[in-house]
């Protein structure tokens, strides 16, 4: 049996991508568009969380404050959207800056009840702040007339950061992220720089969200703080995270896609159950497969193990012995 | 300002979030979780307080004696059903196991009650004049029940041969296996009085505040801010942070409204977590 390596899934992912919108429907558009902001926001949260292994209850909140900066920049100075978003991720990386700094020095649960904190923090203060920030009534925005050019950013995002990931799979600095997941001490002892890492990490898995809230702003037209700091949509990542498989490549893409349209399909006919499925989905995934449908399928040897690079070195330790 | 109103109001709030904290904070100390649905067991608690008191018409003691007991009885089943499995996993599966146990909770309250406020009329209504200020009898009734269960379990911890059990359990699980605890039953028990104070706690909101299946969410991230003040696993440390905190919120509330009062609850917590992360009285638990 011929086993399906990660680029050819994430080719023929690929195609099926750009040809969507030339003959998808504005439905099929409009989901998709969905499917990948909560693609870009799983692969973000799979740097650290899958990889450096940070429970990080708190990525919403970048997303919420992208969802600000792009509004108000397109509400006060008609900014075009895609302009708002770049501005809005630079944002996202100007606040995880300091915040990394302060917010990494706790571990475990500490750090998950910080970042948790957090965005409720943020989310009162934009109730609070409502001179700018129009508290519960929200920011109306211009609807966009077509949803495509949306949607090729958004895609070409996702493909941005899928191919960053696989690169980062297959590198010593994903190998460093790993050591700091296993055994932070540990790593630190072999002379991996742990904090200079975690802080890059972190900064680099909060920009796409903070430009993801700013477009999906744009998507939805209007943007309040319950729907910006939403802790169903941390949920909903940590979820697809969870259930393709933390730390792998193709885990965030496998998990997005099915939990995307499960998602779609209860929404859609029971909209009263759809969050707490979603957290019976999860509840079964942390039971049942904790290292995610990814690893299974590398398991019973339908995807292939990736990671060349440690087949590369223990080809050169063969030659060396 | 009306110094005594608000101190009196903070104290009497900080009562019922110290019976909270107390029970996340002894979940944690025994098993190293944290309870994300912890706070969604006392909106539960409340809001089955609020149909037995006024569906089933039955009178407010009944409902501090069931519903405690029925959350405790909710709690060894998700001990056994969820917890115990995932025992051996990194810390992140336990936090996400109660992170999603708390949507399932908001979720299925939401579909059994309503979105909407209710509250208990009638029940402990009225007002009785204290060091001359007019305190209500509901919040003092329920900040003295608060107060005195958390006391009492404290008394349990420390001088009971379950209390020894239970803390040898969370220091050293090993060496408490080895001296012939069972750790499995005290880590059942525990967790079974962990969600039961949540019940209680839940009960005692009740009279006293608007009750909405939201409730949990707002009550949670208050006592993550009293364990992580007080210091975790620290159980004097959550009672005294208690206090402390709900005189915070209540001043802060009174100055700055009340979205931005309790916003400055976390930013104290994020200011202990990162000046001084054991907290006022942390025994320096390791994780």
């Amino acid at each position: 049996m011929k086993q399906l390596g990660p680029l050819s899934i994430a080719g023929a992912a690929g195609v099926a991508a750009l040809l969507l919108p030339l003959v998808g429907s504005d439905y099929a558009v409009s989901f998709s568009i969905q499917l990948l902001i909560f693609l870009v926001l799983a692969y973000s949260w799979n740097w650290i969380g899958g990889y450096a292994g940070y429970t990080h209850f708190g990525q919403v909140s970048f997303f919420g404050i992208g969802a600000y900066v792009g509004s108000l920049l397109i509400f006060h100075w008609n900014l075009p959207w895609y302009l708002a978003a770049i501005v809005a991720g630079l944002a996202g990386a100007v606040t995880a800056i300091p915040l990394g700094g302060a917010m990494l020095r706790l571990k475990g649960p500490f750090f998950a009840i910080g970042m948790f904190g957090l965005a409720r923090v943020l989310e009162a203060f934009a109730l609070g702040f409502d001179s700018i920030t129009h508290g519960g009534t929200g920011i109306y925005l211009k609807p966009l007339g077509d949803l495509r050019p949306l949607y090729y950013i958004v895609a070409a995002v996702a493909a941005i950061m899928l191919l960053a990931t696989w690169k980062l799979d297959n590198s010593r600095l994903g190998l460093k992220l790993l050591a700091i997941r296993e055994d932070e001490n540990a790593a630190e002892s072999l002379g991996i720089p742990t904090t200079r890492l975690k802080i890059g990490t972190f900064v680099a898995s909060a920009i796409a969200p903070a430009a993801m809230g700013s477009l999906y702003a744009v998507y939805l037209g209007f943007i309040d703080p319950p729907t910006a700091f939403a802790s169903n949509i941390e949920l909903t990542t940590i979820a697809m995270v969870l259930l393709g498989g933390m730390g792998t490549v193709l885990g965030p893409l496998c998990g997005a896609v099915l939990l995307s349209i499960v998602n779609e399909v209860l929404w859609a006919n029971y909209p009263q159950i759809y969050l707490a499925s979603v957290g019976i989905i999860i509840l079964l995934a942390v039971l049942f497969t904790p290292r995610g449908i990814v690893n299974l399928g590398m398991k019973s040897g339908w995807v292939a193990v990736g990671r060349p690079l440690f087949r590369r070195l223990a080809a050169r330790a063969g030659q060396a012995s | 300002m009306p110094v005594a109103e608000l101190l009196v109001g903070g104290i009497l709030l900080g009562g019922v979030y110290a019976l909270m904290a107390c029970g996340l904070n002894l979940i944690f100390g025994v098993m190293r979780v944290i309870n994300f649905a912890h706070g969604d067991i006392l909106a539960i608690a409340a809001l089955s307080t609020v149909s037995i008191a006024v569906g089933f018409k039955l009178p407010f003691w009944v409902a501090i004696l069931a519903v405690p007991l029925g959350c405790a009885i909710f709690g060894a089943l998700i001990h056994v059903l969820i917890l115990r499995r995932i025992e051996g996993a990194p810390l992140i599966m336990s936090l996400l196991a109660t992170y999603a146990l708390s949507t399932i909770l908001v979720n299925v309250a939401i579909l059994i009650w309503g979105g909407g406020y209710s509250g208990l009329p009638g029940v402990l209504s009225g007002s009785v004049r204290l060091f001359g200020i007019n305190v209500s009898i509901s919040r003092l009734v329920s900040f003295l029940c608060a107060l005195g269960v958390s006391l009492a379990v404290w008394w349990l911890l420390e001088f009971t041969r379950f209390g020894r059990a239970v803390r040898s359990v969370s220091r050293a699980p090993e060496l408490a296996s080895i001296s012939g605890i069972a750790i499995e039953r005290v880590r059942l028990v525990t967790f079974a009085l962990g969600t039961a104070m949540a019940g209680l706690a839940g009960v005692l909101v009740a009279p006293a505040f608007a009750i909405d299946p939201q409730l949990g969410s707002r009550f949670i991230v208050k006592a993550f801010a009293v364990i992580i003040v007080g210091g975790m696993g620290s159980y004097p440390g959550a009672i005294l942070a208690a206090l402390i905190l709900g005189v915070i919120e209540v001043v802060g509330s009174y100055f700055a409204g009340a979205v931005i009062g309790s916003a400055f609850l976390f930013l104290l917590m994020l200011g202990v977590l990162l000046i001084r992360p054991r907290g006022l009285l942390g025994a320096g638990i390791r994780v």
